[in-house]
């Protein structure tokens, strides 16, 4: 009896994957487009004024930042209202190229790929700044000096053990133990990944070769932690263990983090707004900005060379006048003015990058008109 | 007391009917669920080889009474008693008593059928046995095939024997828990309404093993069948409860003969000719 | 074919149940088909889309997807190995430590406790039950790991390091610290269901085996305990089924290295953790793909692991039927 109801059910389910199978296809089509309500933007305005309200989303490392600086600009310049949504830079960029907001958010540049996806130019408009530093755990080690070459190693499992003569060369006075040294890093995607892996691809052709760069990729060894919360905590919790932080977590947790130089000889510089600020002043980065600062490795005298750039994505042509306009005014608030708010857990622009960064905001149109009227 | 259960039992069960019915002697019993007092100051003698009956109305104790003298009554909980059980002169409530080998040497079947029935009929026979660890697999052989045959089951099981203990019917169901108790060779059996769930044919067939039985084994059987327990019993013991709540009592106790002929109280002649109960 | 034509009856039946005047019969049937429709509905739902959103994987990759151990965002490599020996692994050993000790709890509970430290026992062992599996994870980092390293991990490197499965140096984070987390968030539905399944058991069970000369113990693991194995062996499933589907705690604690381990010491990871921990950053169709295969194949490995433990009950108890 029990074997003929099952059987029963199990032949209204047939039907029913049937019917299922018949409408699964249009939603997993229409997917990928949510929040559309929110965007207020383009409905608003279309008489050439800057629009109301826009709205972005993407990378959560900069959102306490946008969301200070966004409320303060909604004050001061004729009340236009930015919304952004911190959703992650995975999220931002699907959700810019979507079209469903007036301009993403993201810790590590478009690809090539992505960028094909866009019908006009994407602008990568770089707002400010963070430096990613090697935290470790280190009983009794309150100064830790490595160089380039040394990071990559270990991060690539060539070193493994703390008393490992290339370190105790750089850190003649510290107390190194006879540890295995635990390499921790994110076990997610993510923007500091991306600043850390540029790098480390910058300083070790081994490790350009065999792993690469992206915001996740195929760690030769170590454990991973699930945020910066959670490499933090390993960390902290992991004698003998070395991961990488952004700069403000690392120091709101008290963890140290180490030195670093091109080479023994060399100045050993630590992390820090400042030496991120020279970083990103000294940089030469290429024409579409596309490029942490990482990945050139500025050794000028006092720059800390892991420092990434966080970035907002903007069509060069818009649709809509109105909100192009208030997207470039929100934009270029972000890179000037709201600028101040960067301090102390983000890093301010200057140099080349902010000088591109102006060129972008400059160029943007729609409906024939340039959005930028300074 | 384990390492002697183990030695008697290949003895046992290699041997002839070596069995000995024991006498039982119960003074002054009284049984207790935690405060309340469910029989109270039962005092009778059990007969070897003889088959003794227990009838009453129901709930005046006879199912209570008949687990204190197996030691099974104390497993419920707040169950206990006060008096004492002599099985051969000896009293099973003593403390240096363990229960556990109390109820080998005094098996019971009860009410409702219970083989197990995670296990073979074969495996049903021979389970008491098994928990003793010491038995060759021809010794059981003969084990399975003997209790079987005393418990007049042989020949409707003997071509199933590897059929799960609950594939039989219920009256086979019972004379497998029988047959299981015989396993133990034990003194004494208790019945406790063992043909209630059964329909007549099956309840004859667990009369008529019952006859057989008394031959080699001192019977205590509680029982609703008035008929039954006229043609098959010895003694009869009549339980009575006065009022509600008051405990159970041996009203009257004799020889079954007398009992249903000309039993000495009002309430037994009232029960026994179906006035009441 | 004998299926069909028994629901073809039974629609029958429920027209002459309308026109006999019993709506309300009626009603509840229907209601009751809808309901127990829309579960199958769902799980058809979820595998469909499992299905297809693991297209591109499944074309990309082939069935070598399956043993391949190469996971590289970057070169968009994808492969299942790794995963699926950690959900394996974990689970395995979460449920092999928490089989006895349920089993052994519900047994306490049922067969020797007072009445009122069973009720009393058997809430609190319930209530763990729903304490959030994140808290699990904290506890794991917190309490577990320095315990395990400091006490543990040492005795286990000197009694077992000689062997593959305990070498190596222990960080707190490992796959041992997860197995072990898991263990104790499996425990109370190992033992809460096994605590129901052998209260079930008939009294007259009991009594038989007692009656035969057993002592507590003899009839607990010759009569209640043969006579509960199914539900025993359900409850396990479903404790096994919860392990290998674990993911925040695991992810906490299991150190998320997407590589095949060695010794239980070493970090790992889980197909519900590299999910979990993923999903919303995952960069490239490919990766996202796979991670919906993944997915798959662990949808795959539940149902696997529930049909063997149907079939399990079915050949081990030739027990109680109905």
């Amino acid at each position: 009896m029990r074997r003929m109801t099952l059987w029963r059910a199990l032949l209204a389910g047939l039907v029913m994957a049937l019917v299922l199978a018949g409408c699964g296809g249009d939603v997993a089509e229409e997917g990928g487009t949510p929040d559309e309500a929110d965007d207020g933007g383009s409905e608003n305005g279309g008489d050439g004024e800057a629009a109301g309200s826009i709205t972005g989303a993407g990378a959560t490392f900069p959102a306490p930042l946008y969301n200070e600086m966004f409320s303060t600009f909604a004050e001061e310049e004729q009340g236009i209202q930015v919304n952004y949504q911190s959703v992650g830079s995975g999220s931002g960029i699907e959700q810019y190229i979507n079209n469903t907001v007036e301009f993403g958010g993201t810790d590590a540049p478009m690809t090539d790929e992505e960028l094909e996806e866009v019908d006009v130019e994407t602008l990568h408009v770089a707002t400010v700044g963070g430096p990613v530093v090697p935290t470790y755990n280190l009983e009794g080690v309150d100064e830790l000096n490595l160089t380039h070459e040394v990071v990559a190693d270990i991060f690539l499992g060539n070193i493994t053990e703390w008393s490992d003569e290339a370190i105790a060369e750089t850190n003649p006075d510290a107390d190194l133990p006879d540890e295995q040294i635990q390499v921790v890093h994110r076990s997610d995607g993510s923007g500091t990944t991306f600043i850390w892996v540029e790098w480390l691809s910058a300083v070790s052709e081994e490790w350009a070769d065999s792993v690469g760069s992206g915001t996740d990729v195929s760690w030769p060894t170590g454990s991973g932690g699930d945020g910066n919360e959670g490499v933090a905590a390993q960390v902290q919790q992991t004698p003998g263990a070395i991961g990488y932080n952004e700069l403000s977590y690392a120091e709101e947790n008290d963890i140290p983090h180490a030195f670093l130089a091109p080479d023994a000889d060399s100045e050993f510089v630590q992390g820090s707004l400042e030496s991120a600020e020279t970083a990103i002043e000294a940089a030469e980065v290429p024409e579409d900005l596309r490029v942490s600062v990482s990945a050139l490795n500025v050794t000028d005298d006092g720059a800390y060379p892991v420092t990434g750039l966080t970035w907002l994505l903007i069509r060069q042509e818009m649709d809509d006048l109105a909100a192009c306009r208030a997207t470039a005014e929100a934009a270029w608030y972000a890179t000037h003015d709201g600028q101040e708010f960067a301090p102390p857990n983000y890093v301010p622009i200057g140099g080349q990058t902010l000088e591109t960064s102006e060129e972008f905001i400059q160029s943007m149109e729609a409906e024939g008109e340039a959005c930028y009227e300074g | 007391m384990s390492q002697e259960g183990g030695k008697a039992g290949p003895q046992r069960a290699g041997g002839t009917s070596s069995v000995t019915a024991q006498t039982m002697e119960v003074q002054n019993l009284s049984a207790y669920y935690n405060k309340f007092k469910a029989v109270t100051d039962v005092s009778m003698k059990i007969e070897p080889n003889k088959v003794t009956a227990l009838i009453g109305p129901s709930g005046c104790g006879k199912s209570t009474f008949i687990r204190t003298l197996n030691r099974m009554h104390e497993i419920a909980r707040g169950g206990r008693i006060e008096g004492k059980v002599l099985l051969d002169g000896e009293d099973i409530y003593d403390d240096r008593v363990d229960p556990v080998q109390v109820r080998r040497k005094i098996g019971m079947v009860f009410q409702k059928p219970n083989p197990f029935p995670t296990m073979s009929v074969y495996d049903n026979v021979v389970a008491g046995l098994k928990l003793e660890r010491r038995h060759k697999k021809s010794e059981l052989d003969e084990v399975v095939e003997k209790m079987l045959r005393q418990a007049a089951l042989w020949d409707e099981v003997k071509d199933k024997l590897s059929a799960n203990g609950t594939d039989l019917s219920g009256g086979q169901q019972q004379r497998l828990c029988i047959a299981r108790t015989l396993a133990l060779e034990p003194q004494v059996i208790l019945l406790d309404e063992p043909a209630s769930a059964l329909d007549p044919m099956s309840s004859q067939k667990i009369e008529d093993a019952m006859q057989e039985l008394k031959e080699r084994y001192t019977i205590v059987i509680v029982t609703h069948n008035m008929q039954q327990a006229s043609r098959s019993s010895d003694y009869t013991g009549f339980f009575f409860i006065e009022d509600m709540g008051q405990p159970g009592q041996l009203w009257e106790f004799g020889e079954t003969s007398k009992m249903f002929s000309n039993p000495e109280r009002q309430e037994t002649e009232d029960y026994v000719t179906g006035r009441f109960g | 074919m004998f299926s069909i034509l028994s629901a073809l009856a039974q629609r029958i039946d429920l027209l002459k149940q309308v026109r006999r005047g019993n709506t309300g019969d009626v009603i509840y049937k229907v209601l009751a088909y809808l309901f127990g429709l829309a579960l199958l509905g769902i799980v058809v739902a979820i595998i469909w889309e499992l299905w297809v959103q693991s297209a591109f994987a499944r074309q990309e990759f082939g069935i070598s997807f399956l043993w391949s151990t190469s996971f590289d965002p970057v070169q968009a490599q994808f492969g299942a190995l790794q995963f699926i020996q950690g959900t394996l692994v974990t689970a395995v050993v979460a449920v092999s430590l928490a089989a006895p000790l349920g089993i052994g709890i519900a047994a306490f509970l049922v067969e020797i406790a007072p009445r009122r430290v069973n009720a009393v026992v058997g809430f609190l062992v319930e209530m763990l039950a729903a304490i959030p599996s994140v808290v699990y994870g904290l506890w794991g980092i917190f309490v577990l790991a320095p315990f395990l390293r400091d006490y543990v991990a040492p005795w286990l490197t000197a009694t077992l390091g000689w062997t593959p499965m305990f070498s190596g140096s222990f960080s707190g984070y490992s796959v041992f610290t997860a197995s072990l987390v898991l263990t104790i968030m499996i425990l109370p539905t190992a033992a809460a269901i096994t605590r129901n399944v052998l209260q079930a058991v008939p009294k007259e069970q009991r009594e038989g085996m007692l009656a035969l000369g057993a002592t507590r113990w003899e009839m607990f693991s010759q009569a209640v305990l043969p006579y509960a194995k199914g539900g025993v062996i359900g409850a396990m499933a479903l404790a096994l089924g919860r392990a290998a589907g674990e993911t925040m705690a695991v992810t906490i604690i299991i150190g998320n290295a997407r590589r095949i381990f060695t010794s239980m010491f070493e970090q790992g990871a889980t197909i519900a953790s590299v999910i979990a921990g993923n999903f919303t950053d995952a960069d490239s169709g490919a990766y996202v793909s796979s991670l919906f295969l993944l997915g798959l194949i662990l949808f795959a490995m539940t149902f696997t692991i529930n049909v063997l433990a149907r079939l399990l009950i079915k050949a081990t108890s030739s027990g109680p039927t109905g």
